[in-house]
């Protein structure tokens, strides 16, 4: 799995991020190979979400440096806001799927996924569906082409948006808490989906607190206490043999509330 | 109460009563049009721009929300040819006075309507690679516009209801058109119930599009 440099997709290094004082990233490093899988654990407030934000810049961080495919941002240096055209050639390569689905309302299934590769990557409207109807096969929702989102389940909604993500053949996919916006009962269709993925090769950054899974379907595990990451490493090291005190009482919680 | 109907008197009239229908009619679409151009404007800097740039439209905003439209329109007429020297026509203050007080109320709809749109949608877009424009115009505002629709056609009621204060100023328009025909023939009741009658015309429709299209949009 591991490769050579040149098979880093993503390197974020020393990453912080202020919101007024409040420190929410402190210096958070990652590195991601290609076709890699890495999930990231933790308490709500310890930076996670926010640090997955920064990967594609929907939050600019205020230090630190970011590396993806040729180009490279040094935060500390930067004196203003990256261009709008410029973060948006960033994000045409780092998809993201949200907690909250985020589909638009007033679009069809189909008309959510092709509205990146028409209007972004400039695909024929025809091109765009026929990938369109294979990604929505893929996610089990090949009946669903023409519903609204608000015809939708939380799962199938939140399938669509995988859909969507996929659509611009990103080369990397960041998920941020996709399953803890759904009912208990729909959790397990999207994690199926993610798992598929996985399983093709999908470089995923994931942001859960379904443990067991992450264990299941990650190269690597991180843990992250206020804003830096305390533990990163295989799931066999991370959630089976933790090391620090904190790691071990965070996993407990979870063991205890049978998620596990 | 035996008051003696006659509307017959005003017979050889109405063609006052019509042409003042027509000004009426034009002013509302006149300055629903002038009023929405400069909503939007104001409107959209007042969500984008940051807060210094926005400063003087949101003053703009506040001021002719917060005066009387009867007030603007005498200002405009009788005190702003003072202060700038030049004369100005009653039609002209009549229309501007209308379209900056419905831009003011514009204004606040479009950016109400913006604003009520979920940040999460910005960012749905901006994750796909879209340009700040694009998802402005493909993603929020086909959104916000329906929040929009009920408001907008409310205020619009408001502005052709608006219009009758023009003949205060001596512009033709429908109620002025009444007023000259009552001092003509002397039956207030049957001219300014036939007046009253006709603004409702216009406007009753209008609320029944209004309640039609908030129906429609529960449904979706």
């Amino acid at each position: 799995m591991m490769g050579s440099a040149d098979d880093v997709v993503l390197e974020a290094v020393d990453i912080r991020k202020a919101f007024g004082t409040h420190e929410v990233l402190c210096g958070a490093s990652l590195s991601v190979q290609r076709q890699e899988v890495i999930s990231i654990i933790g308490s709500s407030g310890s930076g996670k979400s926010t640090f997955l934000r920064c990967l594609n810049m929907l939050e600019i961080p205020q230090g630190g440096q970011l590396r993806i495919g040729a180009e490279t941002y040094d935060f500390s240096r930067l004196r203003r806001p990256p261009r709008d055209a410029q973060l948006a050639r960033l994000r045409r390569n780092v998809g993201m799927v949200f907690q909250h689905f985020n589909l638009f309302p007033h679009k069809t299934a189909m008309e959510n996924i092709v509205e990146g590769p028409i209007q972004v990557l400039g695909e024929s409207p025809k091109q765009a569906r026929e990938t369109g109807m294979e990604l929505l096969v893929k996610v089990g929702l090949q009946d669903k082409a023409d519903q609204y989102p608000q015809q939708l389940s939380g799962g199938q909604k939140q399938r669509v948006a995988i859909a969507r993500a996929l659509a611009m053949r990103p080369e990397l996919i960041l998920f941020d808490e996709v399953t803890s916006a759904l009912d208990p009962e729909l959790v397990g269709e999207v994690l199926t989906v993610l798992k598929d993925l996985a399983a093709e090769g999908t470089t995923m950054i994931l942001v859960t607190h379904e443990i067991a899974f992450a264990a299941d379907i990650s190269d690597r595990v991180g843990f992250m206490v206020d804003g830096t990451f305390a533990e990163l490493g295989t799931p066999q090291d991370v959630i089976y043999n933790p090391k620090s005190e904190r790691l071990v009482r965070f996993l407990e919680r979870f063991t205890s509330g049978n998620r596990i | 109460m035996g008051y003696d109907w006659d509307f017959g008197a005003m017979a050889p009239y109405m063609h006052l009563l019509w042409k003042g229908l027509g000004v009426t009619f034009l002013y509302t679409i006149g300055t629903v049009i002038s009023g929405v151009a400069i909503g939007l404007i104001v409107g959209l800097v007042r969500t984008n721009a940051s807060t210094p740039v926005a400063l003087p439209f949101r003053a703009y905003v506040e001021v002719f929300r917060c005066t009387p439209l009867l007030v603007q329109l005498v200002w405009m007429y009788y005190a702003l040819p003072v202060l700038l020297g030049v004369s100005m026509s009653a039609a002209t203050a009549a229309f501007l006075s209308l379209t900056l007080y419905g831009g003011s109320f514009y204004s606040e709809i479009f950016r109400g309507g913006i604003k009520a749109i979920d940040k999460g949608q910005w960012e749905a877009g901006h994750a796909i690679g879209m340009r700040r424009g694009k998802i402005f115009r493909r993603i929020i505002l086909p959104q916000a516009v329906k929040v929009m629709i009920p408001a907008f056609i409310n205020q619009t009621v408001m502005q052709l209801k608006n219009t009758s204060l023009v003949s205060t100023v001596a512009v033709g328009d429908l109620l002025y058109q009444g007023s000259i025909i009552t001092s003509t023939i002397y039956r207030p009741l049957e001219v300014y119930t036939l007046v009253a009658a006709l603004y409702f015309m216009m406007l009753f429709p209008l609320t029944l599009v209004s309640g039609y299209v908030e129906r429609r949009m529960e449904i979706r």
